[in-house]
């Protein structure tokens, strides 16, 4: 290039990524601020095949330069990630993006991943925000190390933007809807026994309850799969349902992590592997139903969840960091191991804890003559129940911590004073206040790093 | 697969809160910590904040001085603190949302505006801890560059998941108050504009004028430099009108164009007045066309006005202040005065004040925190669904449940138009959407009708009490219908005619009723006016349509504030319905308490309830009068005299019954909404009342059985002397008063008189007045005559008389040793309590094998036995529990098989036991 020119923009790499079914993902950029050419794109993803509006290279290009307009009075602390979220009616697009620093040539740059859809499927991705958001988010941390390495960040990116479109390909199809009749579920059965039997539904419900809502549901009959899918949505809330995912006929889908219920089809030869890592990084522990076997499993409490979870990452974060080579990403499939931590695999334990609140609801659910309507009213009252225990146990916490400013170290009047005696029952109750209040089960328990396998084996050595 | 179940511990020693000795190890910035600082603190995440609650802020991108903020709501300094609202000003105004869509057609000689949808934005600036919704929008402005002016209005929270959570809702509130601000700019625009024709029009005609006079002074075939230089300037002003005609083309064809944003919000009668209004300017570019009718104008200079002829016809129009047209320097459109016009300028104050008044509305209603909006939401729709069971202990859900099922969302119209002519392009989703209300699809289930419940319990039945034309109680039945007027105290006698218009006078002050309410009757006399004036101009060259919007608004609030005067005559005119949103203010509708003596009295005329007590039931009232069986004197009791005064005084005390009927009848409707004084008991109230029940909880170690009372159907009475202390206790217990009426007609919060028989059917708590006078040892006489049916709070002796209740329902709510602090925290546990006990009794009265027998063989004994099975083998409760579930139960029966009524209106049956009643004190 001769001294007197201008410096040549560098072209748009462009990916195109095959994705099952219509995804409502327009494109995903990631995109840069140049100290010569301000803002710049250097990746575009799209979607191969059917979609539902069209934007030619120029458009995405131009969008993803808009996210950066205004950052040059970013003041953000090194390593945060900020979101930004536009609606454009004038373009008819919605656009999420994530602003992070990054190294690029060795100059700190502000960087901006950003995914793109059409303006008319608002009502459909904001549930999915947060998902979206936070797996974005732990892939630019590892984006952020590879780029720091000098290496191309763009692979990185990609572990995280495909599955993500094929995430939002799969919702469309498959998501639960907002508004489940109870017909379809186990709860109009005439009788508990009628597809649930012995004490199967009671542990599955109990156990997605304290679970946050979030429960996985393998099998290898998609209709019984989608039977208990839809019955435990109906205990979520409307915008959680719309979180959650009915399983595939024909085939399964991969587990996405951040759904609050998803039904898997088992293969073949009758066994469904579940990755140990996304599993971890679900932001609240997960039931696991086997509608097969008729087992109820469950991972740790939210505390302990959240405390495996960070570690998992950091120890995956370090080892990138580790890393020699750009070739050398690490598999999803692989568990990082090092010298301070190793994980355990055996995640999903029985459910421990009894409780009498589902207990009395399912029995009494059934008393109630199905095809009525009887049996949505008793469980609006039971969800009502639930949703209000859930905030009177948060109010009293803050009051007697004034609002986490002293310790909370009255479990026990706790318990007596909301009739939470009942282990089974204050998990449950527990789990709803920390959709609420994030960080509370931390809170209260006050021990994230011992868990209670830990508690478990200490007890058994006495 | 998973594996197996057994515990594989961790191998190695947790390096928690050790220094990572390994050079190599990962700096913290790529890290994640390992302990967020939600986990030592969940309510920390909006701590650092500079600001101490959200707020919403509107900008500007001045061409003048950049971005800048113009205003806060709340206004309040305080609530900003030091944040820095120039530098966020800047952060949200420098989103560059717009410029680059708009464009200017090529080839295009006239200036163009731009049309340019509404964007919105969520950002934050995570190192402030501030994250705000921004919403751009562009108002016009005929000095501005571009004539474009950017503003945006901001919703600021530290809490950024509440705004995502609910940026559904916050974009449709901000949609409305900027389509306010930019009808009302438009007006203002089109206005300016117009005036702006006409000062170019007037030039033009002057300076037309002076170049024939110099062309007429000069030679044919010469033109000197003055006469060139007038040539141009006329030709400048003839380009600027053509410029500005084009310009009012556009601003007038507005809402003609093809909305891009499914989120915008409009008013389907606006959008059919501004079609009205681009033809009657279509015809007025027409009579524009005529640039040069001012060459008619007298000698005098004087402008005749452009449409005068037809305008002359108007008399209406006549009396409008018309605008002079001035001498103007045409040069171009955007060469004028630079001042920079306010925003109360650019949008005409009415559709200023009004879309600041909808901020304002939107910073109340999505104050606090989110974890408390979100439960009160979902709370809302779950309550939605269970509409059989709400009456018992919930706050009314209201008649505008159709409105709530919209969420927060009702749109807003600046002009006030109704409800239903809304059309949101795209429905705004409602992340916490409603199932549509099933249960009235129940078919009223043939075992469960009216007479069946009695039938079924036989212990009910008899305890029906008959009436008998020689009970003394029936002559005084007569004076509880109407003495409450005159013996309660003055604050729940309140006149019903006054009461109306203090309404009136409230909704009148209030802003917001201000804006909303719009007698229908006006709008259509509007309408008209509107016809007959179409395509006329007013005095400055608005065309009246274009003006209409706001007459309409002004004139409604001049007619509301007519209405006050008026008085309740005004208010009783039904409206016509098609005008929803104006109506819900003015259109008089009796509420429950209003209705209820008319429902009482038809309904105790035919009800099988007791009119009369039963003679041979007098001797146990002396049983009262001497006290308990536990208490030796008659002082330790309730120091009633009435057992001094023996039988003489139950004679008399039927003439003073009858005295007070006579005086009652003078007074005012006795079961006007005790409670609430005659409004809707809110949610706030319960949750104030909530503080004075945990002090009664906590206070009296009898509490329970004093709920137990309430809960179970058997009516409370509260003497005291101080009505302060007894009107708060009652406020308090009211919360345990099942299906308390919407206005709380169920309770009598004071009461100065005698109360009868009927009067214990209709309410269940009762605030009673300890009075020494000869009216007193009435009142006492009646609380000794009735003691079977009442249990007696005394606040003063602190002592309470009533059955033994021995159950464990209740030990959760009324324990004294309760470690709750706070009332609101308390309120928040008995809802949960009672919410539960309502689901209990939905499924009791539902449950169809508890009512109906299994096989023809089964007689009534087997139900219930089965019936009682359940009670104590599935539900766990013993008599006295099941007493409140029962009762709870009978109410959802009468409530499901007579809505109309319901359990508010018509008392259930009266019923009693036998059981003696025990003393408790302190």
């Amino acid at each position: 290039m001769s001294s007197g020119c201008p410096p040549q923009s560098p072209a748009v790499a462009k990916s195109e990524v095959a994705v099952e079914g219509e995804c409502p993902l327009l494109a995903a950029t990631f995109a840069y601020w140049d100290n010569i050419l301000g803002p710049r794109v250097r990746h575009i993803w799209t979607p191969k095949g059917e979609q539902l509006m069209f934007l030619s290279d120029g458009e995405v290009t131009f969008l993803a330069n808009h996210t950066l307009n205004g950052e040059i009075l970013r003041s953000a602390e090194c390593g945060a990630v900020d979101v930004k979220f536009f609606v454009l009616a004038e373009k008819g697009v919605i656009i999420v993006s994530l602003i992070f620093d990054g190294e690029l040539k060795g100059d700190k740059n502000t960087c901006a991943l950003s995914i793109i859809l059409p303006q008319t499927e608002l009502a459909f991705y904001l549930p999915l925000h947060t998902i979206c958001v936070e797996r974005l988010k732990h892939v630019i941390r590892k984006g952020r190390i590879w780029m720091q390495k000098g290496y191309n960040i763009i692979s990185v990116l990609s572990l995280e933007i495909i599955p993500i479109m094929e995430l939002l390909a799969s919702m469309k199809s498959h998501h639960v809807p907002e508004d489940i009749d109870i017909k379809d579920t186990v709860l109009n059965d005439d009788d508990i026994g009628d597809s649930c039997h012995e004490d199967f539904l009671h542990k599955a419900v109990s156990s997605h309850l304290q679970t946050c809502g979030c429960s996985i549901v393998v099998g290898s009959n998609p209709e019984k799969v989608n039977k208990i899918v839809r019955t435990l949505c109906l205990f979520l809330t409307p915008a959680e349902r719309k979180c959650s995912r009915l399983c595939k006929a024909d085939s399964s889908f991969k587990y996405d992590t951040g759904l609050f219920v998803q039904g898997l089809l088992k293969d073949s030869t009758g066994s469904f592997v579940l990755p140990f890592r996304q599993v971890l990084y679900s932001p609240y522990p997960t039931t696991h139903i086997d509608v097969d076997i008729n087992t109820v499993k469950q991972m740790p409490p939210c505390h302990e969840h959240t405390y495996n979870q960070r570690r998992y990452m950091r120890s995956e974060l370090s080892a990138l960091w580790k890393t020699d080579s750009e070739d050398d990403i690490p598999p999803e499939t692989v568990i990082h191991t090092d010298e301070t931590f190793t994980p355990d695999l055996n995640i999903f334990q029985d459910v421990m804890h009894k409780d009498t609140l589902v207990k009395s609801f399912i029995d009494e659910v059934f008393m109630l003559k199905p095809g009525l309507s009887l049996r949505s009213t008793y469980l609006a009252q039971f969800l009502l129940l639930l949703h209000r225990k859930a905030l009177t146990l948060l109010k009293y916490i803050e009051d007697e911590t004034q609002k986490g400013k002293k310790p909370f170290r009255s479990l026990r009047n706790l318990k007596t004073d909301l009739d939470l005696t009942v282990e089974g029952d204050l998990h449950i109750v527990m789990a709803f206040a920390e959709k609420l209040r994030a960080g509370l089960h931390s809170f209260v328990f006050s021990k994230p790093f011992y868990t209670s396998m830990q508690e478990r084996d200490v007890l058994m050595t006495f | 697969m998973i594996g197996s179940p057994d515990v594989v511990a961790f191998t190695k020693e947790d390096d928690f809160g050790q220094a990572d000795p390994d050079p190599w190890a990962i700096p913290e910035e790529f890290s994640v910590p390992l302990s967020p600082i939600s986990d030592s603190n969940p309510w920390a995440k909006t701590s650092y904040a500079k600001f101490t609650k959200d707020f919403i802020l509107i900008s500007e991108f001045s061409e003048q001085v950049g971005p800048q903020p113009l205003l806060t709501i709340p206004e309040d300094p305080k609530v900003c603190g030091t944040f820095d609202l120039n530098y966020f000003s800047l952060r949200i105004m420098s989103v560059d949302y717009q410029a680059s869509f708009v464009g200017h057609p090529p080839g295009s000689g006239y200036p163009r505006l731009s049309f340019v949808e509404d964007s919105r934005v969520v950002l934050g600036d995570s190192k402030e801890g501030a994250f705000a919704y921004v919403h751009h929008l562009t108002l016009y402005d005929l000095e501005a560059r571009g004539f474009v002016r950017p503003f945006c209005m901001a919703y600021v929270s530290a809490d950024e998941r509440k705004i995502m959570l609910q940026f559904q809702e916050l974009s449709l509130r901000f949609s409305q108050a900027s389509e306010c601000l930019k009808a009302g700019n438009r007006r203002a625009f089109a206005k300016e504009l117009q005036r702006k024709l006409r000062d170019l029009e007037y030039t033009h005609s002057v300076l037309q004028r002076e170049e024939g006079l110099q062309r007429e002074a000069g030679t044919q075939r010469m033109y000197s430099a003055h006469a060139v230089e007038k040539a141009n300037e006329l030709a400048n002003v003839e380009k600027s009108i053509y410029e500005h005609r084009d310009l009012l083309r556009q601003i007038s064809s507005y809402n003609k164009r093809p909305r891009r944003d499914p989120q915008a919000v409009s008013c389907q009668r606006c959008i059919n007045e501004c079609l009205i209004e681009c033809e009657q300017l279509i015809d007025k570019y027409a009579k524009l066309a005529r640039p040069f009718s001012y060459n008619d104008k007298d000698e005098t200079g004087q402008a005749v006005d452009a449409g005068g002829d037809e305008e002359g016809d108007d008399e209406g129009v006549k009396r409008r202040p018309s605008y002079t047209p001035q001498l103007i320097k045409a040069k171009s459109a955007k060469c004028f005065d630079k001042r920079l016009k306010t925003l109360p300028e650019l949008c005409d104050v009415t559709f200023y004040d009004a879309t600041v008044t909808l901020l304002k509305d939107t910073e109340k209603g999505f104050r606090g925190d989110l974890c408390y909006l979100h439960t009160q939401r979902l709370d809302k729709a779950l309550r939605r669904k269970q509409r059989v069971t709400n009456f018992l202990f919930e706050e009314d859900l209201g008649d505008d449940d159709e409105e709530d099922e919209r969420g927060t969302l009702r749109p807003f119209c600046a002009v006030n138009h109704a409800v239903d002519n809304y059309t949101p392009l795209n429905p705004p989703h409602i992340v916490l959407g409603t199932e549509p209300l099933v249960l009235d699809d129940l078919e009223p289930p043939g075992p469960l009708n009216p007479g069946h419940t009695s039938e079924a319990e036989p212990g009910l039945v008899e305890s029906h009490l008959e009436s008998s034309p020689s009970d003394p109680t029936l002559e005084t039945q007569g004076s509880s219908e109407g003495n409450i007027g005159s013996f309660s105290s003055d604050k729940s006698g309140l006149d019903l005619a006054e009461k109306q218009l203090n309404r009136a006078k409230s909704q009148a002050a209030d802003p917001d009723c201000e804006l909303t309410n719009e007698p229908d009757m006006e709008r259509e006399s509007s309408s008209e006016d509107l016809e007959t004036t179409a395509g006329d101009d007013d005095g400055d060259g608005t065309p009246v349509s274009l003006l209409e919007v706001v007459s309409e608004l002004e004139a409604s609030r001049e007619d509301e504030c007519e209405g006050i005067t008026d008085g309740a005559s005004d208010i009783l005119i039904p409206l016509d319905s098609a005008c929803c949103m104006a109506q819900e203010g003015f259109l008089y509708e009796a509420s429950p308490a209003e209705r209820a003596p008319c429902v009482g009295q038809s309904s105790n005329s035919q009800s099988p309830v007791v009119n009369q007590e039963p003679q041979a039931l007098l001797p146990l009232q002396n049983d009262y009068t001497v006290g308990s069986p536990g208490s030796e004197s008659p002082a330790t009791g309730l120091e009633l005299p009435v057992g001094l005064l023996g039988d003489a005084v139950s004679r008399t005390s039927l003439e003073e019954g009858a005295d007070c009927t006579m005086s009652a009848s003078t007074g005012s409707d006795r079961a006007a909404s005790p409670l609430g004084y005659g409004g809707v008991v809110t949610l706030r109230q319960r949750k104030k009342a909530g503080q004075g029940a945990l002090k009664f909880v906590r206070q009296y170690p009898f509490a329970m059985q004093a709920l137990w009372c309430l809960l179970s159907g058997r009516t409370l009475v509260v003497l005291g002397a101080d009505e302060g202390r007894v009107r708060r206790l009652v406020s308090a217990l009211a919360l345990f008063v099942p299906a308390p009426g919407k206005c709380g007609e169920r309770v009598q919060a004071w009461l100065s008189c005698p109360f009868t028989l009927t009067d214990l059917q209709r309410w269940k708590l009762i605030g009673l007045q300890r009075v020494a006078s000869p009216v007193g040892s009435s009142m006492l006489y009646s609380l000794s005559r009735y003691s079977r049916y009442i249990s007696i709070l005394d606040v003063d002796q602190k002592t309470l008389r009533c059955p033994p209740y021995r159950g464990q329902l209740l030990a959760n709510i009324a324990d004294h040793r309760t470690s709750i602090r706070r009332g609101s925290t308390f309120f928040l546990h008995l809802q949960s309590t009672l919410c539960e006990m309502a689901a209990k009794a939905f499924l009791l009265t539902f449950t169809h094998h508890l009512h109906l027998p299994v096989s023809c063989t089964e007689g009534p004994e087997g139900v219930e036995g089965r019936r009682r099975c359940f009670l104590q083998g599935q539900l766990g409760l013993g008599h006295e529990d099941s007493q409140i579930l029962l009762y709870l139960s009978q109410l959802v029966t009468q409530h499901y098989l007579q809505p109309a009524t319901g359990g508010s209106a018509a008392a259930t049956s009266f019923t009693f036991n036998y059981t003696t009643s025990v003393l408790y004190k302190i």
